[in-house]
């Protein structure tokens, strides 16, 4: 029912997309993929009238539709949840859930109304927040999900979602595909961007594979589609060289020699129970556990975010954790955090102004005077070696899509050569290609001596980069799951439960019944 | 004898391209003087002052005369050496409300230390750092109360002006005599050039080099494009922001030092209303209030234009109640068009601002 028909969009002399024709249709989930930067997020945007294309015209029910806003696609019941979260921050929850489109009588906003019709739809996502609570206070994913309700609360006809679940764990990503099942039931047309192929393939009817701004494959079924098909679309004649699974170096996780960052007896109330944990370098630990299991916490401490309240972080050098983040961050520490609107880019500067915001600026270790010259080699350097798509380094960070932008976050830590690399979903948005080299280099990284800790929603990813992964529960480490038991799905047992399916290895810890949520991104306001 | 410029002001036009980035994105080096010129921030409003002078001067040709312009732009000093610190403090989303304050406290403090004998030089010195001092005052109020500078300012600035008229007893107090050094030397010129317009221009020349290649420069910029992501990649932020207000208040305390040379005396009504002044000229000349970037040169070309539009109303023979009028509406003009040609730029590199 809505289509659109030769859509080309140019940014300056970048073509976003080449003549794109697409269309979906009712009570169908369309997935829409491609590699990062190949043009998806460019017509999401203008199929809900957020971006007006150079050429081409969409239709809705066969009559033309011109839109200048979004506000305009919602009104003709096209709702989408992008990929760059647009949510207010100072406003609470509630709020948020109808922007410029509250129930009134009169001139009264009707918060009542509101709430009854907002509560459910957040009910189904499983988003537990107060109402009333700001935005500004939620996690990522949590914004993520109140994203998502917000449209859903349109009841709209068409539901577009750019990357929904590229910050939400698994279970809430099952739900969410849940509602998404229902809404298919009710001639909902859905389209699906994402770049987790396996959850593609498994909740879409119809995959459409874009690459370099035009449609490669047009609308597929699902079933004669593989990953590997799929991937080999997405990539073209670069042949795909997947890492995914068994990165795992096969080292054994070796302690108490070498350096290592240690954490003896952390406690942050209500977050972080008595934690000691020794992370070697040389091999790559995963952290996982529920919201408020404390695993974010932990990240947070590690990198000077958060105070302690007891216990200390020694670091690979010997020296103690001390001064905060900038302290932390002079001795050696990099937090590479998935939100990286919020803590990682500066939209409005150019991509070597942004790789060098650590190393030559924060901690001026290119002496008293900083080069463009050399920053922008630099630059240039990394944009080669992480693939990032940019016509120049001279291109300023909001220009890039969604996935570069991240590996740019990615670039500017590097440059800082960390001696402790913390990852918070350091690899989200980014595509299946992408990451296959971003873990090849953490891999080399970790070879030459760099601690790293990863944090990540997605267990299957965990398991398959890092050599041993540490299970929170309830403020307490509750398991360490290595060879063997290291599959995505005793990562997510553990996670849920504190226990280890057959009883093997851990020891039992109590459940601490204190642990409070942790809304804080890792290092959270402060 | 003080002041004698009721700034006003104006600028057209604003074709600024973000410092240092180019959407075309080019390959970077190498580029010709003149292309580096067509990207700066500023150029918009030095094609304003450079038209407006010419206008004014077919107008009427003895605005053409060396003297006059000097004359102009001896008087846009004061404002113009605040404005550069403005420009850094807007540039990290910050405000400082009380140099004008600043501005009179440190002239007064400047001449009552001479009065005591004591040497001007020195008197002049301390005096600047009196200014940084109370800069540093305000950066304290920031950052230990929590408050917005905005706010902390806005109360210095009563304070500040409070200490001028009660220290002085509300009476203009001499400075240095006349035939000083010191008078002779801030209050002359070289080769026709006034003294507060060479020091005019050495600010410029220093402060564009600290904002554009220092790592402190980039640290306001940055700060200012995204604090939480500024703090999050190790910069001091409160270090930062109290190194500016420093710098704020001791540039206030220069254009004081000046004052006190060029005029002879301190009078505790000096530099009312500068505040604003500064910001706009800042703001002519190209800087942001969203914060991220800032123009030192265009911000001293913005205190110029007032100091243009300010005299070339005598030209034109505008009744003299009707100067803060015409202030304003040149002001509007320039700011309005400043805009309107950013808004055609950005609506014509993409739906970048567009959120989804
Ligand atoms: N506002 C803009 N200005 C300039 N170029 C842009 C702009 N928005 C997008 N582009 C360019 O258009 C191309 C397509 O971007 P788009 O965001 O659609 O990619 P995407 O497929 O969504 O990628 P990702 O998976 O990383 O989100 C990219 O090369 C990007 O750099
Ligand atoms: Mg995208």
């Amino acid at each position: 029912m809505l289509e659109a028909q030769g859509i080309r969009k140019t940014y300056g002399g970048v073509v976003a997309l080449a003549g794109v024709d697409f269309a979906v249709r009712p009570g169908t989930v369309q997935a829409l993929v491609g590699e990062n930067g190949a043009g998806k997020s460019t017509l999401v945007k203008v199929l809900v009238g957020a971006v007006t294309p150079d050429a081409g015209a969409l239709r809705l029910d066969g009559a033309e539709l011109r839109l200048t806003n979004t506000l305009g696609a919602i009104g003709k019941g096209i709702a989408v949840v992008s990929q760059e979260l647009s949510l207010f921050p100072d406003l609470d929850v509630l709020s948020n859930m109808f922007p410029m489109r509250e129930p009134r009588r009169g001139p009264w906003v009707l918060r009542r109304a509101m709430a009854e019709r907002a509560r459910p739809v957040l009910d189904e996502l499983g988003l537990d927040v107060a109402l009333d609570e700001p935005v500004e206070g939620l996690s990522l994913e949590q914004r993520q999900l109140l994203e998502i309700g917000r449209a859903l609360v349109a009841d709209p006809r068409v539901l577009i979602l750019d990357e929904p679940t590229s910050a939400l764990h698994a279970s809430e990503t099952e739900r969410l595909h849940g509602v998404l099942r229902t809404l298919r039931q009710r001639d909902v047309a859905v389209v699906y961007v994402s770049h987790h192929l396996e959850d593609v393939l498994a909740l879409c009817d119809e995959v459409t594979v874009m690459r370099d701004g035009r449609v490669v494959v047009p609308a597929t079924a699902a079933g004669s589609l593989s990953v590997d098909r799929v991937v080999h679309h997405m990539l073209g004649e670069k042949a795909a060289a997947m890492v995914e699974e068994g990165a795992h170096s096969g080292a054994p996780v070796t302690r108490g020699s070498g350096p290592s960052l240690r954490l003896e007896n952390v406690t942050v109330h209500g977050e972080l129970d008595d934690v000691t944990l020794e992370v070697p370098a040389g091999v790559i630990v995963g952290v996982a556990g529920v919201a408020g299991s404390g695993y974010r916490t932990l990240l947070a401490a590690a990198a000077g975010a958060t105070r302690l309240d007891a216990g200390r972080i020694v670091l690979p050098d010997g020296a103690e954790l001390t001064g905060g983040q900038r302290g932390a961050i002079t001795q050696g520490v990099a937090l590479v955090s998935g939100d990286r609107r919020r803590f990682g880019v500066m939209l409005d500067k150019a991509v070597w102004e942004n790789v060098g915001q650590v190393r030559s600026v924060a901690l001026r270790r290119d002496g008293a005077l900083v080069r463009a010259g050399r920053l922008r080699s630099r630059a240039e350097e990394h944009v080669g070696r992480l693939g990032i798509r940019t016509p120049s380094v001279d291109q300023e960070v909001g220009m890039l899509s969604g996935g570069n932008q991240q590996k740019v976050v990615f670039a500017k830590w590097l440059e800082a050569e960390p001696t402790v690399l913390l990852l918070d979903d350091p690899t989200r948005g980014i595509d299946i290609g992408a990451k296959a080299e971003i873990y090849t280099l953490l891999r080399a990284l970790s070879e030459q001596g760099t601690v790293q800790v990863v944090a990540s929603p997605d267990a299957r990813e965990l398991a398959a980069i890092c050599d041993e992964v540490v299970v929170f529960y309830g403020g307490r480490i509750c398991a360490q799951l290595r060879g063997e038991q290291l599959d995505a799905h005793t990562i997510l047992e553990v996670m849920n439960t504190g226990v280890v399916p057959g009883g093997a290895a851990p020891p039992p810890r109590p459940v601490h019944g204190g642990a409070v949520r942790t809304h804080e991104p890792p290092g959270g306001a402060q | 004898m003080h002041e004698t410029i009721p700034p006003q002001e104006s600028a057209p036009e604003g074709r600024s391209v973000p410092a240092g980035t180019s959407p075309r994105g080019g390959p970077g080096r190498a580029r010709t003087a003149g292309r580096v010129l067509v990207r700066q921030d500023y150029l918009g409003v030095l094609v304003a002052t450079v038209v407006l002078v010419l206008v004014i001067g077919a107008f009427d040709t003895r605005f053409f005369q060396f003297g006059q312009l000097m004359n102009i732009l001896s008087q846009s000093s004061y404002i113009g050496i605040l404005a550069c610190g403005m420009a850094f403090l807007l540039a990290m989303r910050e405000l400082d409300l009380s140099v004008g304050s600043v501005y009179a406290l440190t002239a007064l403090t400047c001449a009552l230390l001479a009065d005591q004998g004591l040497n001007p030089w020195v008197s002049g010195l301390l005096a600047i750092g009196v200014g940084g001092l109370l800069g540093l005052f305000n950066a304290v109020l920031i950052q230990f109360f929590g408050l917005p500078s905005i706010v902390a300012t806005l109360a210095t600035l009563a304070m500040y002006r409070g200490l001028a008229l009660a220290l002085s007893n509300g009476t203009q107090v001499l400075g240095p005599p006349i035939d000083d050094p010191f008078s002779t030397i801030l209050g002359g010129s070289v080769w026709g050039v006034p003294t507060t317009g060479i020091v005019l221009i050495v600010v410029c020349a220093v402060l564009t080099v600290v904002l554009r290649s220092t790592p402190f420069g980039y640290r306001v910029r940055s700060i200012g494009s995204n604090p939480e992501a500024a703090q999050f990649s190790g910069i001091p932020v409160a270090r930062v922001r109290m190194q500016a207000m420093v710098l704020s208040g001791a540039l206030g305390g220069l254009a004081g030092v000046l004052t006190i040379g060029y005029f002879g005396s301190s009078d505790p009504n000096l530099g009312t209303g500068y505040e604003l002044l500064a910001i706009a000229a800042a703001v002519i000349g190209g800087t942001s209030l969203r914060g991220g970037k800032a123009s030192v040169v265009g911000a001293a070309l913005g205190s110029i234009l007032l100091g243009v539009v300010a005299s070339g109303l005598a030209y034109f023979n505008v009744p003299i109640n009707w100067n803060q009028f015409a202030t304003g509406a040149v002001i509007l003009a320039a700011v309005s068009l400043d805009s309107a040609v950013r808004r055609r730029r950005q609506g014509a590199r993409a739906g970048n601002g567009v959120r989804l």
